[in-house]
């Protein structure tokens, strides 16, 4: 039996270090701790998805709790319990159509009232609410689970069997669409990829930013398909990665330019479009990029220049950026700016200790407000900004959005 | 050339159609927070107002607006009017419907009765009066029924053809029914009550919106922020009632809201819950612009182009928070999207109402007395709804999805 709690208390502790860092890392993480929380995890007979629901998402609020600034986690944790309803809402469905061939006569019309009343609750709980579902919704309706057999009165003793089998199952599929997830996670690079070819055509110039693994395998996958380009790469400051994927794209071919991130604003004319990586996707269509990344759109905007982005579906997350839940911003080490040695002549050493005379502040990210933004091209297809939504409630159920954070002790 | 284009030559000729205009005005004004049952009596008895006016802004006048002492006189004045507009009017109902005459006026006043509440929306009474229709109908089928909502639906719809809130009930609750008949009931009387059952309780279902709105809305209202009102909007008050409930620190700039003034009832509330107001006329607005942190406001209707329609004013409002990039959040519940798509501001059914400027105007002298303007959605940040947080692009897909 593998420690569940102490898996928790490693990734938390991990998380709250920055030791891992990173979205698909941190998203592979923490999908994998929740694969084996739900497997592990002990579940009444009846009400199973419901228990399942609260563990999930007990780990959830400590996971989100340690790194606030990791959205991935939080996306994480809600697509599980959206996978989770939807097996719970799928099922209920499948009950009510076996129910009905099975039902006999007499109680035809009562029980076939219990069903729609049974499909109706169960489909609101899982869709987000819509208009044309305005006049359905009862305003004193809590979101209950049906499990499969809670309407069945007629047969008791098969029941429990059939309890046990149905329950494993439920469990089951759970953890292969969680599976899927995970497989979708690590392979998003290489579907974003096959885009590529669509995007990048004959002598265009692209503008990057920084490193970004996505961006990378989109450009090295159109340069396998014969398309010649060339690629700007904006260092990236105060990290310095774009010059190290400057380096990887020189090593396979490409014609590769370094310029520094003022130097942008001077470039952009000879650009056609510019393709970037971003760290998560806000639900108006914003995004949360590196520090800088708001300065290469507005250039982006200012000439006319297509901003492109390219995100993992795990990157979508279904908060607003003015929410104060969400934190746009993460200082970082000042040393990465100035380092200490050349910091040590600022210090006024007449206080005591020594007090610094200079401030250096280090933002990690920038926020782009989705009117810069053109295009978003993600594993599933390209979409616009204003589309993000329709993702959303795709991928999220509308319960799961606020996830309470333990009030701290 | 403004005395050329076309929406000049539309104006011109309603104008010279209708050149009663300032009598008719002043005898259907009606004055507030007299007795309810004055008010009572004069609705229903002039169940086709004058078109120019609209009745729809004349009620939340009613409501929301501040007694004046002209108010008052026109009150006095317009007693003496009541006996003789009864009797005309009436006469026209059974016109209307060809063989439930009775009903149609019923449908009408009933929803004159709902609407009186001032807490009530429009919509729910819409609804609420359908429903009445339903309890009062004597079809035995679907079909009948349907037929005769349909005919309810539309006296309603006739009664203002200004209200979009009204439109949007109507709209709303017939394609309920559709959809339900749509579902195999075996027993006639069972669906019947069902759908009688669902209209009553969407009373609550609106007064929950409300809070659901006032609760995504917290977390945009932070400790310190300025908050930008315009008019009177029960949503609005109930989204910042919360935030004041919830202990959070702000402040709020209100909007005076001329003619109705009632920017200052709003005030008069939000002073009650110990919110710090400050009172702008309506010209101070991009005066202040820079202190606001956000813009809120409510709406009469949300069109498809995930635009709005309010009251007088917010268009410009919105135009200045843009140019400055203040966020403009919109308080609106889904029964208010409706099928409309207005290009410019003068798209929409003239909804009049009379301006007092507290002194005579020559008659020469026009006036703008528009009562409500369209903002478009490219400047709109969010909109709060009962259904969620939504960007302006999302409204169309719900109206898809509810009508195709």
């Amino acid at each position: 039996m593998v420690d569940v709690q102490g898996l928790v208390n490693e990734l938390v502790s991990k998380l709250r270090r920055r030791k891992v860092e990173g979205s698909s890392a941190t998203a592979r993480l923490t999908a994998e701790l929740l694969r084996s929380v739900i497997s592990q995890s002990k579940l009444p007979t009846t009400n199973q998805p419901a228990a399942l629901i609260d563990a999930v998402r007990d780990v959830g609020e400590k996971l989100i709790a340690a790194n606030p600034i990791e959205l991935a986690v939080g996306n994480i944790v809600r697509r599980v319990l959206h996978i989770i309803r939807e097996e719970d809402h799928s099922n209920a469905r499948d009950a009510v159509e076996g129910f009905r061939l099975s039902v006999g006569g007499d109680n035809d019309y009562i029980v076939e009232q219990d069903h729609l009343n049974l499909s109706a609750a169960a489909q609101s709980s899982l869709c987000r609410p819509s208009l044309h579902a305005l006049l359905e919704r009862s305003p004193d309706s809590e979101t209950t689970y049906f499990t499969a057999t809670s309407e069945d009165d007629s047969e008791e003793k098969s029941k429990s069997l059939d309890q046990n089998a149905k329950s494993l199952k439920f469990r089951r599929k759970v953890i292969s669409a969680v599976n899927d997830l995970i497989e979708d996670i690590n392979t998003c690079h290489l579907m974003i990829a096959e885009l590529a070819v669509k995007h990048i055509h004959h002598n265009k110039v692209i503008l990057t930013f920084g490193r970004s693994r996505t961006v990378k395998e989109f450009l090295c996958a159109a340069k396998e398909k014969k398309r010649s380009f060339g690629v700007f790469v904006a260092e990236g400051a105060p990290k310095y990665q774009g010059h190290l994927l400057a380096k990887e794209l020189a090593a396979r071919g490409l014609q590769t330019t370094v310029i520094t991130d003022s130097a942008v604003f001077a470039m952009i004319s000879r650009v056609n479009m510019v393709i970037v990586g971003v760290h998560a996707v806000m639900a108006n269509g914003g995004v949360i990029g590196p520090v800088g990344l708001n300065m290469v759109a507005l250039a982006a905007r200012k000439h006319a220049v297509p901003f492109v982005v390219v995100t993992g579906t795990h990157k979508l997350c279904p908060l607003y950026p003015n929410n104060p839940g969400v934190p746009l911003n993460e200082m970082r080490s000042p040393s990465e700016v100035l380092s200490f040695e050349q910091f040590s002549d600022c210090m006024d050493y007449r206080i005591g200790t020594g007090a610094p005379q200079l401030l250096v502040v280090n933002p990690a990210f920038d926020y782009v407000p989705p009117e810069l933004v053109s295009l978003f091209i993600t594993d599933i297809g390209g979409y616009c900004p204003s589309y993000m939504y329709r993702l959303i409630a795709d991928y999220y159920s509308s319960d799961d959005v606020v996830i309470q954070q333990k009030p701290a002790s | 050339m403004w005395w050329r284009s076309a929406s000049f030559i539309l104006d011109q000729r309603h104008l010279q159609e209708d050149p009663s205009n300032d009598i008719a005005s002043s005898s259907s004004k009606q004055p507030p927070d007299t007795l309810s049952s004055f008010m009572a009596a004069a609705d229903p008895f002039n169940p086709i107002p004058n078109p120019k006016i609209s009745a729809y802004y004349q009620t939340r006048a009613a409501h929301t607006a501040v007694v004046t002492s002209d108010w008052l006189a026109q009150a006095q004045a317009a007693v003496g009017h009541h006996p003789d507009d009864a009797q005309a009017p009436q006469t026209q109902q059974p016109l209307l419907a060809a063989s439930s005459s009775g009903k149609s006026f019923c449908v009408i006043n009933e929803f004159n009765n709902w609407r009186m509440q001032p807490d009530l929306a429009e919509a729910v009474a819409a609804i609420r009066a359908l429903a009445a229709v339903i309890r009062a109908s004597e079809a035995t089928t679907m079909m009948e029924l349907e037929i005769e909502l349909k005919k309810a639906s539309d006296s309603l719809k006739s009664w203002d053809t200004t209200s979009i809130s009204l439109t949007a009930g109507c709209d709303l609750f017939m394609r309920y029914v559709t959809r339900t008949s749509a579902l195999e009931y075996e027993d006639f009387n069972s669906a019947r009550s069902r759908l009688i059952e669902r209209a009553e309780k969407f009373g609550e279902i609106s007064c929950k919106a409300r809070r659901i709105i006032a609760m995504l809305s917290q977390d945009f209202i932070f400790d310190g922020c300025t908050i930008l009102v315009h008019g009177f909007s029960r949503v609005v008050l109930e989204v910042l009632k919360t935030a004041a409930q919830n202990k959070k620190l702000f402040r709020v700039f209100c909007t005076e809201g001329r003619p109705d003034r009632t920017g200052l009832r709003l005030s008069n509330e939000l002073a009650k819950l110990d919110v710090p107001v400050k009172l702008l006329i309506d010209s101070a607005v991009a005066y202040t612009m820079d202190e606001v942190d956000m813009v809120f406001v409510g709406a009469d209707g949300v069109v498809e182009s995930g635009g709005i329609i309010n009251m007088m004013g917010t268009y410009q409002i919105a135009l200045v928070a843009h140019s400055m990039n203040k966020p403009v959040y919109v308080a609106a519940e889904s029964y208010k999207f409706a099928r409309l798509y207005p290009l410019d501001q003068k798209d929409m059914a003239p909804a009049l109402r009379p301006i007092d400027f507290g002194v005579p105007i020559p008659s020469k002298v026009e006036v703008e007395r528009s009562a409500r303007d369209y903002t478009p959605p490219q400047y709109l940040t969010l909109l709060f709804t009962d259904l969620g947080v939504l960007t302006p692009s999302v409204v169309s897909d719900e109206l898809i999805q509810l009508y195709l």
